[in-house]
């Protein structure tokens, strides 16, 4: 028996010892005198396209300029996956050293002190902090009065517009509609006349799907428009009169009216309810709906355009000013300032890596870096135009083009460097002349133009409280229920239903909302 | 009175080395006495000796080891190959058994697992006192119980019909066909149902909208979602789970099915009074297996097909956890409801297994 005991015991250790690794918490860099170890979650700048290649240039020089052995991991372009990606390796504190990351999943970490302060970087690295880093972009990444992330520039604000088919248009002897009673008479003639006129019951009015984040709330982003016209877009209003939840404001109600309208007439494409967005994108190039709110160079860059080219060599879209709405109110939509928070864990600190990463950073704003990752290697990747814009011309291999999929790989950190500034937009949207119909399209000019609309300021919107997973689905439930025609739409079941969210917690969110907007000074006059 | 094999007993060193109080001398029994000398037939031992009963189990046990040991060497292959999942469920499955702990902490990342606070049921409270608590239970249970009830008698009735048929091309294309969308993932089987299902111009509604038919929004309609996940589950699994049950009906011995045509029995009297009396312990065992995850609906599939409009209907427990849990940095809420789904599922299979065994003669163990 005293053997078995034995057996057992050792048995245990040996697991024991097996398993150690499965608890570990983190673990120390090793390397004293070598190059310091830098693992860098990075949000891919071409999802489509592969890592960097393992012999990439970039890794040699700054090892040897910086002496920095820099690791590479894509994170998921999906926003949940990464949050899942992330907050897994934050449970096991295992996060990496420098990472990109949602606010919301930050002000967790910061919750858990996973995350180290970045006030004191700012300063050492003056080149970027001065094209990347603004009291705003501060602000955005501040709990507790300290600065938790680096907040650089994101997606370009207000690149989104509202777009209609100006060929079905004109077949149909229309106008472009200026108003919501204009636009259900448009869309019911893009659904029932024929528009494309090839003899088929196949079109519809509107096109959208269900794209929310928190600051646009369901029905979500391509119904903003929509929205906009009641004066109830975006999850919040921002102006001090009327701060809050703008589901608590009597317009919402209107809006669910015309929303339902759309959808008991059919005139908006049925299956919204269903696409993702590459089915949605699929589907106006395919010509299956005249009116959407669609992004620049989703709609107007050259790959993206040249299905819808082919398939409608004489269809053109057009930007459309925002509807008005009854009592004269118009938006596109919310916008706030977008950013790419990129953070830095309380574990590289405690090894020493902050300054490192500081210089790395500093670096990738140096004109070496911002070429080298924006672009590639001049010569191989691009070449300069005569203004010293980088063009994909004169290349001795074009497959390595930094627009084409080869070169994409080298240019994977492109958003670390890229602060949206004219070189970036002139490169990244040059004019060109479509395949089929010769038609000269410019992803800028789009830009231009979806810019010059009517938005609705909400800089901060984004960075107040979220309702928790309950309460959200409630929300979301239950305004879908109202539009499916699953709970009757009418003053009494609304109003008792706003009852039942307050009661759960929306009253509670509302309040929180409007608090932190008051104390950070968002609100707008 | 117990007879042995010579071959336990045959160690003559043992009984005759001796130096225990208990010898043979003091044996009050004169058969016990014979026992370490009788070398060619079979020895007999009296239980009420204690001394001899002591050591013919220690001779039964080192024998045993050694008889393992011998088998081990001898195949040594096959307990290597067996090595290698025993070291995957000791690693993957029991060794995290030990962070389970933390359903009953409140989880820090930077005090670890042991460092954590105890906060006792407070995540379970947390889940049975949610909102949505009895709608997930609901659903859960309705899709599992749902595939159980619709996947398991297609699978059955599969795996009769190949095993049945006498055309061996037919029977191999239709396995291989029936097979095929198990290697499928859900994001290509949502792009083939969207393709098949939209209201706009799904295949489906396009052949209602023909016979004059008002378009159905399969995929975001409450009452007919539930449907959708069931069947297409079904239409997904049917063939591999076929599988199980046609290596089953392989086993039948081919003289009964002789025997029942001697007797003029029709196919449809083979399969009832044969093919599934023998694949009995086969169903049994599956609907057991099933029994132990009744709470595990089909993340993967819900996660893909469900939308806004079909919260109501398509909400389970998992996707409340990927919600609430791991979106929402809750670590310990998620645990505790796998913890919670974990014990019930346990209790359902001794449970039903004791049942199984007390009516129906076969079960799990």
């Amino acid at each position: 028996m005293k053997k078995q005991y034995f057996v057992c015991i050792a048995l245990i250790a040996l697991l024991s010892f097996v398993s150690l690794p499965l608890f570990s918490q983190g673990s120390k860099d090793s390397a004293v005198d070598g190059p310091v170890s830098i693992d860098l979650w990075y949000g891919a700048a071409v999802t489509e396209a592969g890592p960097p290649p393992a012999d990439w240039v970039g890794f040699d020089i700054i090892k040897e300029k910086l002496n920095i052995d820099l690791k590479l991991t894509t994170l998921p372009s999906n926003e949940s996956d990464q949050d899942v990606k992330i907050q897994a390796a934050a449970a096991a504190n295992n996060l990496p050293d420098l990472f990109m990351v949602r606010r919301d999943v930050l002000a967790r970490l910061v919750s858990q002190g996973l995350v180290a302060p970045v006030d004191d970087l700012y300063e050492k690295m003056p080149t970027r902090t001065a094209t990347h880093y603004n009291e705003v972009s501060r602000n955005h990444t501040k709990f507790n009065g300290k600065s938790y992330g680096l907040a650089d520039p994101g997606s370009i604000v207000k690149n989104e517009g509202l777009l209609i088919r100006k060929d079905w248009l004109d077949n149909l002897g229309l106008s472009i509609p200026t108003t919501t009673d204009e636009l259900l008479d448009v869309m019911r003639a893009f659904t029932f006349d024929d528009p494309d006129g090839n003899g088929k019951n196949d079109t519809y009015g509107y096109g959208a799907f269900q794209e929310v984040n928190n600051y646009e709330a369901w029905p979500g982003r391509r119904l903003e428009p929509i929205l906009g016209a009641f004066g109830v877009e975006g999850t919040w209003d921002m102006t001090v009169a009327n701060a809050g939840l703008t589901i608590l404001k009597p317009e919402f109600y209107d809006a669910m009216v015309y929303l339902k309208k759309m959808v008991d007439e059919g005139i908006i494409d049925p299956n919204w309810l269903a696409y993702k967005k590459d089915d949605f994108r699929a589907a106006w190039k395919q010509g299956r709906f005249g009116i959407m709110r669609e992004q620049n160079a989703a709609f107007a860059a050259q790959s993206n355009y040249a299905p819808f080219d082919k398939n409608f060599p004489n269809g053109e879209w057009v930007v459309m000013d925002p509807i008005k709405g009854p009592k004269g109110h118009a938006s596109i939509g919310p916008y706030t300032a977008g950013f790419r928070i990129y953070a830095i864990s309380a574990k590289a600190v405690e090894e020493g890596k902050k300054e490192k990463i500081a210089e790395l950073l500093e670096w990738m704003a140096s004109d070496e870096g911002y070429y080298l990752l924006g672009w590639g290697v001049e010569g191989v990747n691009y070449t300069k135009d005569a203004n010293g814009i980088p063009v994909a011309d004169g290349l001795p291999d074009p497959d390595l083009a930094f627009s084409g999929p080869v070169g994409q790989t080298v240019t994977q950190l492109r958003n670390m460097v890229f602060y949206n500034g004219d070189i970036e937009l002139y490169a990244r949207y040059p004019k060109y002349i479509t395949a089929t119909s010769k038609k000269e399209m410019s992803a800028l000019d789009v830009l231009r133009t979806m810019q010059s609309k009517q938005w609705t300021p909400a800089i901060g919107s984004d960075m107040l409280p979220i309702p928790s997973a309950d309460l959200k689905r409630f929300y979301e439930q239950g305004l879908s229920e109202f539009i499916t025609g699953k709970r009757t739409l009418n003053r009494t079941n609304w109003n008792t239903w706003i009852a039942e969210f307050k009661k759960l917690g929306g009253q509670d969110w509302n309040d929180k909302g409007v608090a932190f907007a008051k104390e950070n000074n968002l609100l707008n006059e | 009175m117990q007879v042995f094999q010579k071959a336990i007993c045959a160690d003559e060193r043992v009984w005759g080395n001796t130096s225990a109080s208990h010898s043979l001398k003091q044996c009050p029994s004169a058969l016990c006495g014979k026992v370490g000398k009788v070398q060619e037939t079979p020895c007999i031992i009296l239980p009420s000796c204690p001394y001899a009963e002591s050591v013919r189990l220690q001779m039964a046990e080192r024998t045993a080891k050694q008889q393992l040991l011998r088998d081990i060497k001898r195949h040594k292959s096959v307990y290597a190959l067996l090595a290698i999942p025993l070291i995957y469920y000791i690693i993957f499955k029991y060794v995290p058994i030990f962070n389970g702990q933390i359903a009953f902490k409140d989880y820090m990342a930077l005090d670890g697992v042991l460092g954590s606070q105890w906060i006792g049921f407070e995540h379970f409270r947390t889940f049975v006192n949610s909102y949505y608590f009895v709608e997930l239970l609901r659903n859960t249970l309705m899709y599992s119980l749902g595939k159980l009830v619709f996947s398991l008698p297609l699978a059955i009735i599969l795996a009769i019909a190949i095993y049945e048929s006498n055309r061996p091309i037919l029977r191999k294309t239709v396995q291989t066909l029936a097979y095929l969308p198990h290697f499928l993932s859900w994001v290509i089987m949502y792009g083939i149902l969207l393709a098949l299902l939209a209201p706009g111009d799904g295949i489906v509604n396009d052949v209602i909208k023909l016979f004059g038919g008002k378009p159905i929004d399969f995929l975001t309609n409450t009452d007919a979602f539930p449907w959708i996940v069931i069947l297409s589950d079904a239409w997904k699994e049917m063939g591999w789970s076929a599988i199980i049950f046609i290596a089953a009906l392989m086993g039948i011995d081919p003289s009964l099915f002789e025997a029942a045509l001697v007797e003029g029995a029709n196919s449809w009297q083979r399969v009832r009074y044969i093919t599934l009396p023998s694949i009995r312990p086969v169903i049994v065992i599956v609907v057991l297996l099933r029994l132990g995850t009744i709470l595990d609906a089909g993340f993967n599939q819900i996660f893909m097909l469900y939308s806004t409009p079909v919260y109501s209907v398509a909400d389970i427990i998992d996707t409340w956890v990927y919600r609430q849990g791991l979106l929402e940095f809750q670590f310990g809420l998620a645990t505790a409801v796998g913890l919670f789904k974990g014990v019930i599922g346990m209790f359902l299979i001794l449970g039903s297994n004791r049942l199984v065994k007390r009516f129906g003669g076969s079960s799990l163990y």
